[in-house]
C-alpha cells in the first residue's frame, strides 16, 4: 500500500528535508509552498493520507490551512501533522484544537518523525518492523 | 491610521522596558542554536563557543519577534560559510547546483528554527515573522543584545537576539 503525504512549508530546504525523510519511509509525496497552494492540490483530487504543515507561511498560514481542511467533510480522512518552530504551549493547543492530530517542533530528527507516524498508524509495515 | 484594535494608548518602554539580558541568557541561545545544528545540519556538527572576527562578505538571516519583547533573532556568517551550511543542511537532497535562492532559503530556515525556539523562552504571547535574508541585518540596539559567537567547522558565525534599535518596546493597552 502506498502512503501519500503533502509536505507544506514555505522553505524549499525544509520541504526537501521532510520530503526526503518521508520518501525514505516509503511515502509518495507532493509539496506546497503555502496553505493555499496545498488546498489547490487537494482540490485537484490528489488525496494524501498525511499533510505535514508549517505554521508561519505567506499567503495562507498553517493554522488557516488546518481550519480549511477541517471545514470540508470530504477531507476528513486526512491526518494533519504540524511541523513547525512555533513551540509555545498556547500555539500547540490552538493547532490541536483546530484539528491537527500531531505536533512536531523544529528542529526535529528523522526518528522523531518516524515515532509520530508510528503513533498515527501511518508508518508502512516494512519500516516499523 | 490605527489598527482596529489599537486604542492609541501605549505602555511605553520607558516605563518598564524588558531588557533582553533579563529575559534570556547567552547559554540558552547557545543551547537552542546547538540543538538546531545537531538536528538540521548534522549529528556531528559541533558549535565551538569561540568568538572570531567575521569575514568582510557576510550574509545574515533573521526573524522578527513581536510581543511583550520586540526585536529580531539574527544569524550572521560569511557567505562561503552560508553555502557550506546549505550543502550540509540539504545533504542528499541538495540540488546539483546551489543557487543563491537555495542559500538564502536554508539560512532563513535556520534563523526561523532558532528564532521560534527563542520566542518560546521569551514572555508571550508573541508573533514570529517570516524569515528574511540580506547582506545587512536589521539595526539592533548594541546595548540591548544577547549575542553568541561560535565556530562551525572553524568558521565564525554569530546569533544575536537584539531589541529593535529605533522602535520602543510597546504594546497596546
Amino acid at each position: 500500500m502506498t502512503v501519500r503525504a503533502l509536505v507544506i512549508d514555505d522553505s524549499r530546504a525544509m520541504r526537501r528535508i521532510v520530503t526526503g525523510t518521508l520518501e525514505g519511509f516509503g511515502y509518495e509525496t507532493r509539496q506546497a509552498g503555502h496553505g493555499q497552494e496545498a488546498l489547490d492540490v487537494l482540490h485537484e483530487g490528489w488525496a494524501p493520507d498525511l499533510c505535514t504543515i508549517d505554521w508561519n507561511m505567506p499567503v495562507m498560514d498553517g493554522l488557516q490551512f488546518v481550519n480549511a481542511v477541517r471545514a470540508n467533510p470530504a477531507w476528513r480522512a486526512v491526518t494533519l501533522m504540524m511541523v513547525t518552530s512555533e513551540s509555545e504551549h498556547g500555539q500547540i493547543v490552538r493547532a490541536l484544537a483546530a484539528g491537527a492530530h500531531e505536533y512536531v517542533i523544529k528542529p526535529f530528527t528523522a526518528d522523531a518523525i518516524r515515532d509520530k507516524l508510528a503513533l498515527l498508524g501511518l508508518l508502512p509495515q516494512e519500516v516499523s518492523l | 491610521m490605527n489598527h482596529p484594535g489599537d486604542t492609541g494608548l501605549r505602555r511605553r518602554a520607558g516605563d518598564a522596558p524588558p531588557a533582553i539580558a533579563d529575559l534570556i541568557h547567552e547559554a540558552t541561545v547557545q543551547e537552542i542554536t546547538e540543538q538546531a545544528w545537531l538536528a538540521l545540519v548534522g549529528e556531528d556538527e559541533l558549535l565551538v563557543p569561540l568568538p572570531a572576527p567575521l569575514p568582510a562578505d557576510t550574509l545574515s538571516s533573521w526573524v522578527e519577534i513581536v510581543g511583550p519583547w520586540t526585536g529580531s533573532v539574527v544569524l550572521t556568517c560569511g557567505r562561503a560559510t552560508a553555502v557550506e551550511l546549505t550543502t550540509a543542511l540539504l545533504r542528499d537532497h541538495a540540488p546539483d547546483v546551489l543557487e543563491d535562492e537555495d542559500v538564502d532559503d536554508a539560512l532563513g530556515e535556520l534563523a526561523n528554527v532558532v528564532g521560534g525556539n527563542v520566542k518560546a523562552v521569551l514572555p508571550g504571547p508573541s508573533v514570529l515573522g517570516l524569515p528574511e535574508v540580506g547582506a545587512t541585518p536589521p539595526a539592533g540596539s548594541e546595548a540591548d543584545t544577547c549575542r553568541v559567537a561560535v565556530l562551525w567547522r572553524g568558521q565564525p558565525l554569530t546569533v544575536s537576539v537584539q531589541s529593535h534599535a529605533e522602535r520602543e518596546n510597546e504594546v497596546p493597552l
